[in-house]
């Protein structure tokens, strides 16, 4: 398939972002699917400015999701503030899904099936508990 | 900054020659000195905490900005018509180590004098651990 050199080994697993990151689906602990991985935050690099050499590499610092339906058909990306944020340390597996250390209904980006579950199902009679 | 803002920049060397697109990028997790458990695979748990991910290198296409499958960075090669379409798309991809990036502008990458190609596919593991 190709005739170059392996790269050198390195000291973890390896992911790549595309592959095994975006686009994969987040469950809390309790194993509720939260969203799906929409982009990755990742440590600032300085634009226009050469980068040394032996400079830290960026790291991974956050998953974000928001409303991209739109800009996956029409091109660009969601401002990043109608992106909500899932701290990378909160992560605790990476397989088939991304596993997270916390419970979904403490994160940001929850906030509208919260509003839906509090402000709306609840008022209609019999939203206040589980479908018999 | 966000990741998918790296992703689709044209890459030059070091004499301005355009190589490609940005693919992907590449991470290592746990970093140097915090190595994954060796039969870490997919699904089968990082420990109390993913760990740290690091920023290890940029898989460089020069004919296609979407990856599609994974099928130039894995080992696969069946149905045979996909892999033939597959490959062609994606004839000369390699991989670059993130310490061969010079700068970053908003549409550009360029790589410092004398970066080395790699074979973009990843390093196989018993467990499958690269599989989409």
């Amino acid at each position: 398939m190709t005739d170059l050199p392996p790269p050198p080994q390195a000291t973890g697993r390896l992911l790549d972002a595309q592959l095994h990151l975006l686009d994969r689906s987040v469950v809390d602990r309790n194993d509720v699917p939260v969203t799906t991985v929409d982009a990755l935050e990742i440590t600032d690099i300085e634009l226009d400015a050469p980068i040394p050499r032996g400079a830290p590499a960026p790291v991974i610092t956050a998953l974000l999701s928001g409303p991209v339906l739109a800009t996956r058909i029409f091109g660009g990306r969601p401002p990043r503030s109608r992106l909500e944020r899932i701290r990378w340390s909160d992560v605790t597996d990476i397989g088939i899904v991304l596993k997270l250390s916390v419970d979904g209904d403490s994160l940001a980006v929850t906030w509208v099936e919260r509003w839906m579950r509090d402000k709306i199902i609840a008022r209609i009679p019999g939203g206040h508990h589980d479908p018999e | 900054m966000i990741l998918n803002d790296l992703l689709g920049l044209d890459v030059f060397d070091d004499r301005g020659e355009r190589l490609g697109k940005v693919l992907d990028a590449r991470f290592v997790l746990g970093g140097p000195g915090r190595a994954a458990p060796a039969g870490a695979a997919a699904g089968a748990g990082a420990g109390a905490g993913a760990g740290e991910a690091r920023l290890e290198g940029l898989i460089i296409s020069p004919h296609s900005r979407h990856s599609y499958l994974g099928y130039e960075r894995l080992d696969m090669n069946s149905p045979a018509i996909i892999n033939a379409i597959l490959g062609w798309l994606h004839r000369g991809t390699f991989y670059v180590q993130w310490d061969m990036v010079e700068r970053v502008t908003a549409h550009e990458l360029h790589l410092r004098t004398g970066y080395r190609r790699f074979d973009p596919r990843l390093p196989p593991t018993p467990e499958g651990e690269g599989r989409p």
